[in-house]
């Protein structure tokens, strides 16, 4: 069993007192507590303006569904107008250069791609998707 | 100016024959500047419990229309449960993002893409007299004395669970709170729930307008969670906007 930890920290002096929040987890298969995810994807990637790319494909991929896979993707973009739209199906959010994401990933069905629209010029992100492994189909 | 930052920190020694650790800090901004995001709601912490026989509902956790669209925003939800096969379902509008399982976590950015808020006017018309009332949305209004525009005052001066109201003369414009589809507009000549009282039979009545026009539409980015149990499973929330 792999034991991958994820620790998110949010500090912030925006109110009138100083914020900190700390969360981790140790990233478990789906229902479990003992038994770890154990399988990784991991790509750093440029994406162009102009079209909604798949980077992640839910419904080819073979990947296992409604588990409890977790997604991390960071816009390693300098230019802070730069920004990537990240959507399932529908739209999530604006990824601004230097900005970070980690979620959790039905991959349920052909809707649930994860789709990416680089705004601003070409935009450099990396990825990496912690999973319980694949259903593979021979070629 | 507020600093802001969000550390991300994935780290396993045994998940690859190489130790994996990687640490990622973002500094956030609102959209497109170098200027520190200023704004936060929560963190707030909510147990959601159902009995045994009542049918599990998705809870609206952050609607899309209290906040502007398209910015910087970030979202900070977390499974408190420690019971590991308890799960929240996550979903931004319709779409699932997926399963957040007891202790974890997500951060990410959120569109808060708005849809729709239903409205409506009512025509405060005919002869009111003192007494007559008018309810709506669980709220009787009954008129004090036999003046058009001072009941339609006093409607809109009520406090609706669902909808604000604005007043010009007689006439009292309903907007709904929140976007949704499934509003109470069915036409100009209809809305469902509202009861006329006409004590003095006096031809009180409560024209309906707009409502054809007024039309709403559910949010495509309202974020709502679902529990997997009945049993009390327990969230916390945080939301960083501009």
């Amino acid at each position: 069993m792999a034991t991958t930890t994820a620790a998110v920290t949010l500090s912030s002096d925006l109110l009138s007192d100083n914020m900190s929040v700390s969360a981790s987890t140790t990233c478990m298969k789906a229902g479990t507590e003992g038994d770890g995810l154990d399988m990784m994807d991991y790509g750093y990637i440029d994406i162009p303006t102009g079209d909604e790319y798949d980077l992640l494909d839910a419904n080819n991929s073979g990947l296992n569904t409604n588990k409890a896979n977790k997604l991390y993707i960071a816009n390693h973009s300098t230019d802070e107008t730069f920004y990537v739209i990240v959507a399932i199906d529908g739209v999530i959010g604006r990824l601004y250069a230097g900005d970070w994401m980690f979620i959790p990933w039905g991959a349920v069905d052909q809707h649930d791609d994860i789709e990416i629209t680089a705004n601003g010029g070409t935009n450099t992100l990396c990825y990496a998707l912690f999973h319980e492994g694949r259903t593979l189909t021979a070629s | 100016m507020a600093t802001t930052t969000a550390t991300l920190t994935l780290s396993s020694t045994d998940l690859l024959s190489d130790e994996l650790a990687l640490s990622t800090t973002a500094t956030l901004t609102t959209a497109g500047t170098s200027t520190g995001i200023t704004q936060a709601s929560g963190l707030s912490r909510k147990t959601l419990t159902y009995g045994s026989s009542a049918a599990i509902v998705h809870t609206a956790l952050h609607r899309a229309g209290d906040y502007t669209a398209d910015k910087a925003t970030k979202v900070y939800i977390k499974n408190v449960s420690t019971t590991a096969s308890e799960y929240f379902t996550i979903k931004i509008g319709d779409e699932t993002l997926g399963r957040l399982y007891a202790g974890d976590w997500t951060f990410f950015p959120w569109a808060a893409t708005s849809g729709t808020k239903e409205t409506f006017a009512v025509t405060v018309g005919g002869t009111v007299a003192a007494g007559d009332s008018w309810e709506f949305d669980g709220i009787t209004t009954t008129s004090a004395d036999s003046t058009l525009n001072n009941f339609a005052a006093a409607i809109s001066a009520q406090v609706y669970p669902n909808w604000t109201t604005t007043v010009s003369s007689a006439v009292v414009t309903f907007v709904a709170r929140y976007a949704a589809s499934d509003g109470v507009i069915t036409g100009d000549t209809a809305i469902t729930g509202d009861v006329i009282t006409d004590l003095g039979g006096s031809d009180l009545t409560m024209a309906i307008s707009g409502g054809t026009a007024g039309a709403g539409s559910s949010s495509p980015s309202d974020i709502s969670i679902l529990p997997s149990v009945h049993t009390g499973m327990t969230y916390e929330t945080m939301l960083i906007h501009e």
